[in-house]
């Protein structure tokens, strides 16, 4: 696989040196894996109890791949990976809290 | 006029913001005046319950959206880039854009008055009032449709201004130098940014419920009618330091500069004010005590209510401490600064009393919230606005405002909203409730409702002398000279009122108090005298060493802010009117979005744009959004998942989802993602060909998508599940829908790029555009991979 020229856009700024083609194509291939074995799995009775903890781990690992290797947030400025990671975390710390405020989860009850 | 019309000088912005949210604040003014004299007596006729009903909606909508929020913004414009340094915001044309999007919605709303269908469910617009059952009319149509256009405006305000302090600050100028009101507005472009989000996700429902019969509020079909509350006092509790934080970077700029001390421990200043910002999303339960969200909730949120009073107590004290043993010159901006502590202060202790469950639960709904949140919003917010005008006026009219007519506004104002407000707490206490339009003569609750009436119009009196001030200082003001203040911060150093490009040399900047140090050394502390500075001469005090202004680029004005605003608003008109009005605003806000796009595509000025963190700022930009749609997702997919199982009728999820042909447009979806960084990477290097090739493809991977979509859709239609048929189809088909959305503007954003492309005007110097369309496109990507696990693959 060719390896991307460092001859890039003078707007991409100096945290621009991104993946090689040959990186996206590897993690094209472990999405694509990783999206067989989810759909594989719901059909695996023997994987009943541990079905939704382990389709979150499957979906969160693609969510990095993607936001890490394609978004290249593993190579841009970590102010980036603040702006994307904070309000990401805070977000999901409400939906949880909303859920459960809604009785989603039962944790509470009402 | 035009060139008012077509200005994206921040400064001019600035001023269009101030005087249009003057002009609301008068008619939210005048409605509260209404209400007053309703209630000035028991059995009054003035108005009749509907009427009163609407007025207090229309009130208290308009003074925290059209008021307050863009008299923030008009500060936020004129006084920001001249803080850190800066010529301008980092988008002009979309700093215009947020102008003109609020005058459009602002006027909208009150165009609901005019035809005679104000809303009249409250502010708050709890749900199942504003269903369609028991609000059949059109207000609240209007009032949905116009707080979604002025979530726009203050979305991409948000966005403009966290890139422009993030990344066009003066050479120097650190975080932790930059001036507290700069800090505070960082703050609450993030508050924007996060609570946003949700309260547009539940406007959303709420229109799907009302346009197309969703059962998001439908008690009947399942709905909880608390998710509404949560939706919106997720945001509404922020919003209150959206509409408060302003105001206390305003009073640290004021008390240091006429106490002629440096604020007294500004770093804690500023980490109280991140920590306030960012408490603000963990208490908004505490306005649902009543609501009977159980023990547990209760108490967390009860917790978390105490513990943001904290950092807010540390500002108070920080402010207390910089005026002690300061030599202290009680000007009227520096009276509105101190009143401000001080009402703000008693505003703040009612509202920790709000914090105990037992005591809410007394005080809900009566006349001591009423006058809580008026000690924060007129004590706190608009002291501190009243209090950035006396001081920053002088700098953005070149004029001096009358100081003992300002000393008369002030005292008439702060006594007259005294007497309007202090009453009111004891009203609550016993017993008068909110949003009554009559009482009873035999309720005792007359006479301090005709004190405070008397003290309302103190407050209209004030406001009067305010506008007397201003016009006689327009008209017959004394010049103001650059620095009128001896000012600590950057933006004495220009001219007043400052040139075009506000600063003929970009000021370096060596610590805190920059210009202070630069004046009178590095004690921070002032030399001689106390009144104002003499020297009248305009550009006082800037560099020496300046180059000439001609030679500095600035933004020439552009007429699509105004023209996409328009085409927005003929959509939103066309919602009330008919279909066809919906899709010609639609087509000419889409037409308007690549007129303004295409406008300056390959001027030289605007291609180099990397900033302080070393990144471009579209790029940061496309990032803090990125952020925000997290919000966005992250509340429908919340929704959706609250919602499963609790449909009274079928069809249910496992019935009808179709898992392998869903994990086939997933795949697909992830595919098009490779193409789309193989796209980036031929643009960088150059590779045209390739750049076309992986451009078409990815768009057509997206149209796979779509027809998956569409097909899925229709299948599931026919198989009896639909949008208003349960809640199951509600929420998923407004989940999946607005994702589908998405996916459709990346597709049209991407076949733009590549027809670029193919005319020959998408090169490797325009690498960064196909870069943060990337960013969008890997964004709707990783949004499937979440709704695609936690909707199609969880049991």
């Amino acid at each position: 696989m060719s390896e991307q020229t460092p001859d890039m856009g003078p707007d991409t700024g100096p945290h621009a040196a991104h993946a090689s083609t040959g990186t996206y194509l590897k993690v094209a291939a472990i999405l694509t894996v990783v999206t067989a074995l989810e759909f594989g799995s719901i059909y695996i009775r023997a994987l009943t109890p541990i079905l939704v903890p382990l389709l979150l781990v499957l979906s969160a690992g693609k969510f990095a791949l993607v936001v890490l290797f394609f978004m290249h947030l593993r190579y841009d400025s970590r102010a980036l990976a603040v702006l994307f990671a904070g309000p990401l975390l805070l977000a999901t710390g409400i939906a949880i809290a909303l859920m459960t405020l809604t009785g989603a989860f039962l944790v509470f009850g009402r | 006029m035009t060139s008012w019309i077509t200005t994206v000088d921040h400064k001019r912005i600035g001023v269009l913001y101030g005087v249009t949210a003057f002009g609301f604040l008068l008619v939210g003014g005048l409605e509260a005046l209404v209400i007053r004299l309703q209630l000035a007596g028991p059995g009054q006729r003035l108005v009749g319950a509907e009427t009163y009903n609407a007025l207090f909606t229309m009130h208290g909508t308009t003074m925290v959206f059209l008021a307050v929020m863009p008299l923030n913004a008009a500060f936020f414009n004129y006084m920001i880039p001249l803080l850190i340094g800066a010529r301008d915001v980092a988008f002009p044309r979309l700093n215009a854009l947020s102008f003109w999007i609020f005058l459009f919605g602002g006027l909208f709303l009150n165009a609901s008055v005019l035809v005679g269908s104000p809303p009249d469910v409250g502010w708050f617009g709890y749900a199942n009032l504003t269903s369609k059952q028991f609000s059949p009319g059109h207000g609240v149509d209007f009032w949905i449709l116009s707080l979604l256009i002025l979530g726009v405006s203050s979305m991409i305000a948000a966005v403009n201004f966290i890139v422009t302090i993030l990344n066009m600050r003066a050479p120097g100028m650190t975080l932790m130098r930059m001036p507290v009101f700069a800090w505070m507005t960082l703050v609450v472009q993030f508050l924007i940014v996060l609570a946003f989000p949700p309260i547009t996700v539940g406007l959303v429902f709420l229109m799907f419920d009302r346009f197309f019969g969703t059962r998001f509020y439908d008690v009947a079909a399942g709905a909880d009618l608390h998710l509404w509350q949560h939706l919106f006092w997720i945001f509404g509790h922020p919003e209150v330091y959206i509409l408060i934080l302003p105001a206390f970077g305003i009073v640290s700029e004021v008390l240091p500069t006429f106490a002629r001390k440096p604020l007294f421990g500004a770093p804690v200043v500023i980490y109280s004010g991140v920590l306030i910002g960012f408490f603000g999303f963990g208490v908004w339960s505490h306005h649902m005590f009543a609501a009977g969200m159980g023990p547990v909730a209760d108490a967390a949120f009860s917790i978390a209510t105490m513990l943001i009073a904290i950092p807010t107590g540390v500002k108070i004290f920080n402010w207390l401490a910089t005026l002690w043993g300061g030599s202290i010159r009680l000007t009227t901006a520096m009276r509105f600064a101190v009143g401000l502590v001080g009402l703000f202060t008693i505003g703040g202790l009612s509202g920790i009393m709000h914090a105990s469950p037992p005591v809410d639960l007394q005080q809900t709904d009566s006349y001591f919230v009423v006058a809580h949140f008026h000690y924060v919003l007129i004590g706190g917010s608009l002291f501190g606005l009243f209090a950035g005008a006396y001081y920053w006026w002088p700098k953005i009219t070149g004029r001096l405002l009358d100081e003992r007519l300002g000393r008369l506004t002030f005292w008439v104002l702060c006594i007259g909203f005294n007497v309007a407000f202090f009453p009111q707490h004891y009203l609550g206490a016993i017993g008068m409730p909110r949003r009554i339009y009559t009482y009873s003569p035999d309720a005792g609750w007359s006479f301090w409702n005709a004190v405070s009436t008397a003290g309302a119009f103190g407050i209209a009196l004030g406001v009067l002398l305010f506008m007397i001030g201003a016009w006689r200082s327009l008209r017959t003001g004394a010049r103001a000279p650059a620095d009128p203040w001896d000012g600590r911060t950057l933006e004495w150093r220009t001219s007043s009122p400052p040139p075009p490009h506000d600063f003929d040399a970009i000021p370096p900047v060596y610590g805190r108090d920059t210009f202070w140090r630069e004046k009178y050394g590095g004690s921070g502390r002032g030399g001689e005298g106390s009144g104002l500075r003499n020297d009248t001469r305009p550009g006082t005090l800037a560099a020496p060493t300046a180059p000439l202004a001609e030679h500095v680029h600035m933004p020439g004005g552009s007429y699509w802010p105004v023209l996409t605003a328009l085409a927005m608003i003929t959509t939103a008109v066309g919602a009330l009117t008919g279909l066809a009005v919906v899709i010609a605003g639609a087509l000419a806000t889409v037409a308007c979005a690549f007129g303004f796009a295409l406008e300056h595509h390959r001027n030289p000025a605007h291609e180099h744009q990397t900033g302080d963190l070393g990144v471009d700022h579209r790029k940061v930009a496309m990032w803090v959004f990125l952020g925000s749609e997290c919000f966005f997702f992250g509340t429908l997919v919340a929704t959706y998942l609250a919602y499963k199982g609790r449909s009274v009728t079928g069809p249910e999820p496992h019935q009808i989802l179709n898992i392998p042909l869903t994990t086939l447009s997933t795949f697909d979806l992830l595919m098009s993602s490779l193409l789309m960084v193989l796209a980036l990477a031929a643009v960088q290097r150059g590779d045209r060909w390739q750049a076309r090739l992986w451009l078409f493809g990815t768009a057509f991977f997206g149209l796979v998508f779509l027809g998956f979509q569409v097909y899925e859709f229709a299948h599931f239609v026919q198989e009896g599940l639909t949008l208003e048929g349960n809640l199951f189809g509600s929420t998923f088909f407004v989940l999946t829908g607005l994702h589908g959305g998405h996916v459709t503007l990346g597709v049209i954003w991407l076949l733009a790029l590549a027809i670029l492309d193919l005319r020959g005007r998408l090169g490797a110097r325009d690498a960064i555009k196909v870069e943060i369309a990337g960013l969008y496109w890997h964004f709707v990507d990783v949004v499937w991979i979440v709704i695609f696990t936690l909707v199609y693959l969880v049991p």
